[in-house]
């Protein structure tokens, strides 16, 4: 963690406030200056409540700090993938409590299930924003200022800098000195001319672009935090059950559940209806250990738009299909047999695929007919889809590989009374609340449950009339996202890289070139040049630069190399 | 393998997950906190928006089968005012309204400026018409599970955005109030019919 102690701190903000009167008031953050040893002997100044908090605000916003939060955020994240979470798996949340309801007492008081709204997810990204900017806004300040400026005093004495060089010129100072400045502004160099002892010289400075590198990379995260935050709440996600030959079209009752952002209301979603027409599985059987294994899913599905036509698509695992700026996925799949009930004089009063869903990999389904009208009182089917049915006759069976076909099997128990849908109360459509009911067939009715291969037909107990299991349809559930804020991640996230790149690959360096004439008195007789560069952070090809300046010098001005050069220059 | 169980697992989740929301996912996981898992649709929350004339929006045309075996378009609707209600038959809140609306019907029945429809969301014909003959319900519905033309047609601005959902349509067939969920309150539908039937007079 960070080793700053209250009083440099001070000295620091002096040195920061010092501003234009200081040495050297516009030094780039990224260069640390060695901090003196802490010295024992040193008593600390007592700092006041205000001190405290300046303290603390410095420490908040340091860039240590910022990446220490970085990394606890990612951290506190983990979580959020290890229990289910309340926002995007309910079920797994109850099922949790029902599992280990000890466990979850204490997982919920410290919000794991919520892992993304708790308090202290929130501490720590609110933390982390209140860090950055914190940070950012001081250093572009800063940094403005210092793409304002003018290039430093050139030092008195070069000799003591990087690459110090020097060179006699038959040229006078001035030319030379011209000659220079005109060379390093054409290296990308911000010049300023300086009256040096006995002479003059030119200052240059560049490689501003890399505290602006650093600046972007900062702000970019922040846009990052931001565009992920706010995507959340502009964006929403639902799930639909559709079978074979149904659409769905894109509104809030369009869902069989819908969980919006926090600035979603459900209304206004971009219209778009899609129609389920086919979905194909293949599977096959692992020759290692006999078990079933899927191979490829893929839906057929069509799509339109308001005033559209009908146009094709399709949806495979792992490659949603995208319209009206959502992406559907393909969550599951499964058999809903087609069902058709009749009144005991023949008529029909119920037709139309049943969802069956799944119980395991081999796709055995569990399904609920509710028959309200029609009959002479209100029916209830609840029972069991076999696509290969393996089993004594009469069960209980199980099914051995997920296709069905020609001996596929369908068990119904049928319960009649009450089925709770009258009294106004929201029911789950694929639960049986059989408090209200009688069985008249399976169960402890005394009767054996209905069983059915397709295209068979068999009559109800009691004279109620008859079911009939008429042809087979699939059906997928789909997870359908909206995220408005993919496009901004991204573009922050390039503006971060390529902000990342110029802040480590732009040096920022300063050299200096003085020109003395080499008798003060004679002017145009020649001069003495000496060259140095200063590095500003990192910057391991400064010496070459220097060279480099110095030799084009050289040849611009039509002087004799010092000693020869060894190596070839491109 | 693995995936595919996952697969499945998320799926029954999924299916299980039939929660009435009645605002923001906080509602949801509340409903289900409190186990009164609801019926795996979107049920509304009562709320009645009208839009001004000024404010309404065209909406394209529209057809579809009647549950009478009759095709319907929505040419038939044009310069009368129109009732739609969006149904299935295992919805609770549609079963609760239905007398509600069966007796709105009667008070327009002699009226050739409106028109009540259903629209069914859910069901095949057979059961439809049960529900009808239930509740004595004497005007048609389209079932629009199929193709879902009619909800692409009013999807978008005022949506049906709840199960049941009653739209009242001006004479041009905009949507002139949209009642999400149950009807608590059918003297409002009519004063709103007429006042829509008493615009441009």
């Amino acid at each position: 963690m960070a080793s700053r102690t209250p009083s440099d701190d001070g000295a620091e903000q002096g040195a920061a406030e010092q501003g234009a009167a200081a040495q050297d008031p516009l030094r780039p953050d990224d260069h640390r200056d060695a901090r003196p040893a802490a010295r024992e002997d040193v008593a600390q100044p007592r700092l006041g409540p205000l001190g405290y908090l300046r303290f603390f605000w410095r420490q908040l916003t340091s860039m240590r700090t910022a990446l220490v939060l970085l990394l606890l955020m990612a951290l506190a994240a983990i979580p959020g993938s290890l229990v289910p979470q309340n926002t995007s798996d309910p079920n797994g949340v109850r099922q949790y409590e029902i599992d280990d309801p000890e466990l979850y007492k204490v997982l919920d008081g410290i919000q794991l299930f919520d892992t993304f709204g708790s308090v202290w997810f929130s501490a720590i990204y609110l933390l982390l924003f209140i860090s950055l900017i914190g940070c950012i806004i001081p250093r572009t300040l800063h940094h403005a200022r210092a793409l304002r400026a003018r290039p430093p005093k050139t030092p008195a004495r070069l000799s003591r800098l990087v690459g110090y060089q020097r060179a006699t010129s038959a040229a006078d100072a001035d030319t030379a000195i011209e000659e220079a400045a005109r060379l390093l502004r054409r290296g990308g160099y911000r010049v300023e001319r300086y009256p040096v002892r006995g002479g003059t010289s030119v200052s240059a400075e560049r490689g501003y672009l890399r505290e602006t590198g650093n600046l972007v990379f900062h702000a970019a995260l922040v846009g990052v935090l931001l565009a992920v935050g706010l995507g959340q709440g502009f964006g929403y996600t639902g799930q639909r059950v559709l079978v074979q030959d149904s659409t769905f079209t894109n509104t809030r009752a369009g869902y069989d559940s819908f969980n919006p952002g926090r600035f979603v209301d459900g209304e206004g979603l971009a219209p778009y209806s899609l129609r389920l027409d086919d979905f194909t599985s293949e599977y096959t059987i692992n020759p290692v250990n006999g078990k079933v294994q899927a191979e490829d899913f893929e839906v057929f599905a069509s799509v339109r738009e308001q005033g559209g036509d009908w146009r094709e698509e399709r949806i495979k695992v792992n490659h949603p299909l995208e319209v009206g700026g959502t992406q559907v996925f393909l969550l599951g799949n499964g058999y809903a047999p087609e069902i058709t009930v009749r009144d005991p004089d023949g008529n029909i009063v119920d037709e139309g695929p049943v969802v069956f869903r799944p119980q395991d990999a081999n796709l055995s389904g569990l399904g609920v007919l509710k028959v309200p009208d029609g009959l002479a009182e209100q029916v209830g089917l609840i029972g069991f889809f076999y696509p290969s049915p393996f089993g004594e006759e009469g069960g209980p069976y199980t099914s051995v590989y997920p296709e069905a076909g020609e001996s596929s099997l369908l068990t119904l128990q049928v319960f009649t009374g009450d089925l709770g849908l009258d009294d106004g109360v929201a029911r789950n459509v694929y639960l049986l609340d059989t408090s209200e009911m009688t069985a008249v067939a399976g169960q402890d009715s005394g009767t054996a449950a209905l069983e059915l291969k397709q295209g068979e037909r068999v009559e109800l107990p009691d004279g109620l009339g008859s079911v009939e299991f008429t042809g087979l349809k699939r059906f997928v559930a789909l997870d359908i996202h909206h995220d408005s804020s993919q496009t901004w991640v991204l573009v922050f996230a390039l503006l971060a890289v390529a902000g990342l790149l110029t802040s480590l690959f732009v040096p920022r360096r300063r050299l200096w070139v003085t020109a003395v004439p080499v008798d003060a008195a004679d002017a145009g007789a020649g001069s003495r040049i000496e060259f140095a560069g200063l590095a500003r952070g990192d910057d391991p090809t400064l010496e070459r630069a220097v060279e480099d300046l110095a030799w084009r010098h050289r040849e611009q001005l039509g002087d004799p190399a010092p000693e020869a050069r060894a190596e070839a220059r491109d | 393998m693995k995936r595919l169980v996952s697969a499945v697992g998320a799926l029954a989740a999924a299916l299980l997950l039939a929660a009435c929301t009645s605002g923001g996912s906080g509602d949801l996981v509340e409903s289900y906190t409190k186990g009164d898992a609801g019926g795996g649709y979107i049920s509304g929350d009562g709320s009645v928006v009208t839009v001004a004339v000024g404010d309404r929006k065209p909406v394209q045309a529209y057809a579809g089968e009647l549950d009478t075996g009759a095709g319907f378009d929505s040419a038939e609707l044009e310069g009368r005012v129109s009732l739609l209600n969006f149904w299935y038959a295992n919805c609770p809140p549609c079963r609760t309204e239905a007398p509600d609306l069966a007796e709105l019907h009667e008070q327009y029945e002699a009226d050739e400026d409106v028109v009540f429809l259903g629209v069914n969301v859910e069901d095949s014909a057979p059961r439809a018409l049960g529900f009808a003959r239930e509740y004595g319900i004497r005007y048609p519905s389209i079932l629009d599970q199929g193709d879902n033309a009619v909800q692409l047609a009013f999807a978008g601005t005022v949506a049906p955005n709840a199960v049941p959902t009653t739209l009242v349509l001006d004479r041009e067939g905009r949507v002139a109030a949209r009642f999400s969920g149950i009807i608590t309150d059918p003297a409002l539908v009519s004063t709103i019919i007429d006042d829509t039937l008493a615009e441009g007079d």
